[in-house]
């Protein structure tokens, strides 16, 4: 029913989107040559920058699946991607929503995770017949499960309803996470593939009179200007170690209503410790 | 001549009302715009029904209700009732309401568009926890300030075209 309205209502979706496209392209043609020839300079440091950074990342990548021969452990599989471009937003300030042109025609299926040149974006929640609808990680319904890159503390980012910050949920005040560390996904929960960056911790809070720190994350994706975002296609055993089977997940997003597949962080919760379970007796 | 002429405009204007319901702000505009996006939607059908009670009925209501839900990720059927509210009260009350002059039908619309963005909230904090606020008075008073311009648009094009 949803479907075959949001595929009627697609044409509207597109017609709102271009008082946007034209600002853009007015912008385009009144900037100044100066600022052009600084972008230039800036993007070209940039590729040299990344150029440097792919060098290394081919030796680490043959090294790490060397390493992980060596333990035994399945090598992490490449994942693919679609290039989608933004082509409208959900203009509610208080649902982070937003449509991409890439929908059932492109073999978008609700679930997949979607980034941007920084980091996590968000994951698709409906798909049309030439559009879907990804519902960012900072609405207040979204939690994703991360880890901490420096010592792989395992928690669950959760969105605030603010663009620019994400919340660590029920982090124990000893827990060794500090300012400034980076943290990425941990693939449990299976429905986000392994290892994407998703932002730095800003503030850690701790309340003498509280059980649980506070602490807020900074997220790497620019959420509110990003036009071109990735779809990432993998399967999610691959890419997370296949700690859980999928259904585990759908099991879980069928619970919260309308905007769904944002996983619940109680069931999150429960799902860490049973990974941490395995993983001790694994050892 | 014809009896019943001119659909083509009320749904014209009703789509262009849902399509400045979602449009997209150029990013260098400051973001509190978006509490500010007046009920373009229920302004455009209060006008058409009021005017035109014989045309829109409450399933028709209805039925843009559910885009409107596809269009701004709500609850499926939210929008749909909340229209279909708005449309009984222009049509129990259309030849009293026709009598107003601009300004006090522009109270019944803000009384009207409040209420169902009150509504809208509470609905939206039972299923996601959104939190309740001073959020929807702002939408309503845009509405009320927008009322007269889109009275006298909506009444011009209903005479240009002959819509009846």
């Amino acid at each position: 029913m949803r479907g075959v309205v949001a595929t009627a209502a697609t044409p509207l979706v597109f017609l709102a989107e271009i008082p946007y496209l034209l600002s853009q392209r007015v912008e385009n043609v009144f900037a100044s040559q100066a600022s052009l020839v600084q972008q230039t300079a800036e993007l070209e440091r940039r590729v040299l920058e990344l150029s440097q950074v792919s060098q290394q990342f081919l030796a680490l990548k043959m090294e790490n699946e060397r390493l992980r021969e060596l333990l035994g452990s399945r090598a992490r599989l490449p994942a693919e991607v679609l290039v989608a471009e933004l082509v409208g937003i959900v203009p509610t300030p208080n649902t982070h929503q937003v449509i991409i042109d890439k929908g059932r025609d492109a073999r978008v299926q609700v679930g997949q995770a979607v980034i941007d040149a920084e980091g996590l974006f968000g994951q698709v929640v409906e798909v049309d017949a030439f559009s879907s609808r990804v519902l960012l990680i900072s609405d207040a319904d979204h939690a994703v499960p991360v880890q901490v890159n420096r010592n792989g503390v395992r928690s669950i980012a959760g969105g605030t309803g603010e663009l620019d910050r994400l919340q660590l949920e029920k982090v124990s005040v000893t827990a060794d996470i500090r300012e400034g560390d980076l943290l990425e996904t941990s693939g449990l929960g299976g429905r986000f593939p392994r290892g994407y960056p998703v932002g730095f911790v800003e503030t850690v809070l701790i309340e003498p009179t509280s059980s649980f720190a506070v602490v807020t994350v900074r997220p790497l994706a620019a959420l509110d200007r990003s036009r071109h975002v990735l779809v990432v296609f993998s399967a999610p055993e691959e890419a997370g170690g296949g700690v859980f089977p999928e259904d585990e997940s759908e099991e879980t997003s069928d619970e919260a209503p309308g905007e769904a597949e944002a996983s619940t962080a109680a069931d999150l919760n429960s799902s860490i410790e049973a990974a941490a379970e395995m993983n001790e007796v694994e050892q | 001549m014809n009896p019943a002429q001119g659909g083509w405009l009320i749904l014209l204007t009703l789509a262009l009302a849902m399509v400045l319901g979602i449009v997209h702000l150029p990013e260098t505009w400051p973001q509190w715009l978006g509490w500010l996006r007046p009920a373009w939607v229920s302004l455009v059908i209060f006008y058409w029904v009021m005017e035109l009670p014989h045309r829109i009925g409450l399933i028709a209501a209805w039925v843009i209700g559910l885009f409107v839900d596809v269009l701004q990720a709500d609850p499926l059927g939210l929008n749909g009732a909340l229209l279909a509210a708005i449309t009984y009260v222009a049509w129990r009350f259309y030849e009293r309401l026709r009598m107003y002059s601009v300004l006090q039908q522009g109270v019944v619309v803000f009384v009207l568009v409040l209420a169902s963005e009150l509504l809208r909230m509470l609905v939206q904090d039972m299923m996601f926890n959104r939190g309740v606020g001073w959020g929807p008075l702002l939408p309503a008073l845009v509405s009320l300030l927008l009322w007269p311009f889109v009275a006298i648009a909506l009444t011009r094009l209903r005479l240009q075209f002959h819509v009846a």
